[in-house]
């Protein structure tokens, strides 16, 4: 489902990917961990292209997209993003639309999908990220945890293959954490493909097939989500965990 | 010492019954005022809208021409710019039809470059975040703009842009000295023949001011339907 080799990033002169090798199969679960400036971030949005690679090469569903041989071709870039959904740690929202009006407006101005459809559609999706009740109110209305499930509903309306999610429950107050990774297991469960950037290391553990740990810009291990993430390796791996569990 | 505050004629401070007489007159010149501010405050705002977003292109080729075009029309007075089409251009062979065309033109051309920076401001306030939910959702640069930024944008640049709009009809008098019988022409007129320019320079003044109280009343009713959507009132 996700290829990616060699990927290779930087800002200036500061590398943030250094060759990135991974491979996501369809219904896999990926959890990206690590300390913040390690890479998991950037390496996420390079999967949506919303960060131009420098190097490498990404699949992703159907399409291969290959960088540093010139600048990348628009209709490849819109092509590839087909592929994946984003859910962002800051919800983003569209303010000046009602939760229905968020959901709807890709499905009809990018796919041209009818309005009376994807209405439809987005009411069966809102209901099961619980949020149906809100589909009239504007994001300024809701709590963090409800913006973030609309957020989640938005993406999957364009029907990705693979749902991309930048540290969802980062942003939230802890008692919203929950109804939100709820949301995401539940979505785990009816296979949907998922990469995944977070800290809540029970939720990854519970949730995801694989783990990646990355550590300045490398992968420096991956495997079984519970291997990873209870009996690493690696010793920055236990490092990064052991930190964690201080809280 | 405050000999000259005794000497000020009180009596002559305004005259109630010339203001009273000569209002319909000054209604004429009003009506030219409106017409030329309606005109440059469509023009100016298109203008500005498209310039601001040339501005912010990654083209360098929109970009720099809309750059030195905001810093000439900003850097130079509307007067003297209203005087090189009115006055300079015929030496060159090209003439407006009438004196009102040319204010509009030059009231048009100068107030884009202010919109165009207000257009600019609003657009880099809307948070980057909104782009890339945009662009992640697969729309167009253009779409993008267009449905999610535009619009709030919109909420963000109606207090300066009606800013702008007030400083037009105030910027239409500009257009009297190139013998455009506007507002304050009519009023020059009046005094002329009356010595009363007392009366008349502040009766002017309050049509302005009534015409701008106005605007402002609009600018009230646009805010509060383009914040509709935030919680807070």
């Amino acid at each position: 489902m996700i290829e990616v080799r060699n990927l290779k990033k930087k800002f200036g002169d500061h590398t943030v990917l250094e060759s990135i090798d991974f491979q996501v199969s369809k219904g896999e679960v990926v959890c990206l961990v690590g300390a913040s400036g390690s890479g998991k971030t950037t390496l996420l949005r390079c999967l949506n292209l919303l960060e131009m690679p420098d190097e490498g090469s990404i699949t992703i569903g159907a399409k291969t997209l290959k960088f540093g041989g010139g600048s990348v071709r628009r209709n490849d870039i819109k092509e590839l993003r087909r592929f994946s959904g984003m859910v962002f740690q800051s919800f983003n929202l569209f303010p000046h639309k009602t939760v229905m009006e968020n959901i709807i407006e890709a499905p009809i101005i990018v796919q041209s999908r009818p309005k009376a459809v994807a209405i439809e559609e987005g009411k069966i999706l809102l209901s099961k990220v619980g949020m149906l009740e809100h589909q009239d109110k504007y994001p300024d209305a809701l709590s963090g945890g409800q913006q973030q499930r609309a957020a989640i509903a938005r993406a999957l309306m364009m029907k990705p293959e693979v749902m991309l999610f930048d540290e969802p429950t980062s942003a939230l107050d802890p008692q919203l954490v929950r109804e939100v990774l709820k949301v995401i297991e539940g979505l785990a469960k009816e296979g949907q493909t998922m990469v995944i950037v977070t800290h809540e290391m029970n939720f990854a553990r519970r949730v995801s097939s694989k783990a990646l740990f990355m550590d300045k810009g490398f992968i420096v291990e991956s495997g079984k989500a519970a291997e990873v993430l209870t009996n690493p390796k690696e010793a920055s791996t236990r490092e990064f965990l052991a930190l964690l569990d201080d809280d | 010492m405050i000999d000259w505050f005794s000497r000020i004629r009180w009596e002559h401070l305004y005259d109630a019954e010339l203001a009273r007489n000569s209002l319909p007159f000054l209604l004429e010149g009003l009506k030219i005022t409106l017409f030329i501010a309606a005109f440059s405050m469509f023009f100016a705002l298109v203008l500005g809208v498209l310039l601001g977003i040339a501005r912010m292109s990654k083209y360098a080729i929109l970009r720099l021409p809309a750059r030195i075009y905001i810093s000439f029309m900003r850097g130079t007075p509307l007067l003297v710019f209203i005087f090189i089409l009115y006055y300079g251009l015929p030496v060159v062979g090209v003439q407006f039809s009438s004196a009102v065309v040319a204010g509009i033109v030059g009231i048009s051309l100068n107030f884009a470059a202010y919109n165009a920076e207000v257009v600019r401001s609003a657009v880099m306030s809307v948070p980057r975040g909104q782009w890339e939910a945009a662009t992640s959702l697969q729309m167009s640069y253009i779409q993008s703009l267009r449905r999610i930024v535009l619009p709030q944008a919109t909420r963000i640049a109606l207090p300066p842009t009606f800013n702008i709009f007030m400083d037009i009809v105030k910027g239409t008098s500009l257009a009297s000295v190139i013998t455009v019988q506007e507002l304050l022409y009519s009023a020059r007129l009046i005094s002329g023949r009356t010595y009363d320019s007392m009366t008349m320079y502040i009766t002017a003044a309050l049509i302005y001011w009534i015409v701008c109280i106005v605007i402002g009343h609009f600018q009230n009713r646009l805010e509060v339907r383009y914040s509709r959507y935030l919680n807070r009132h």
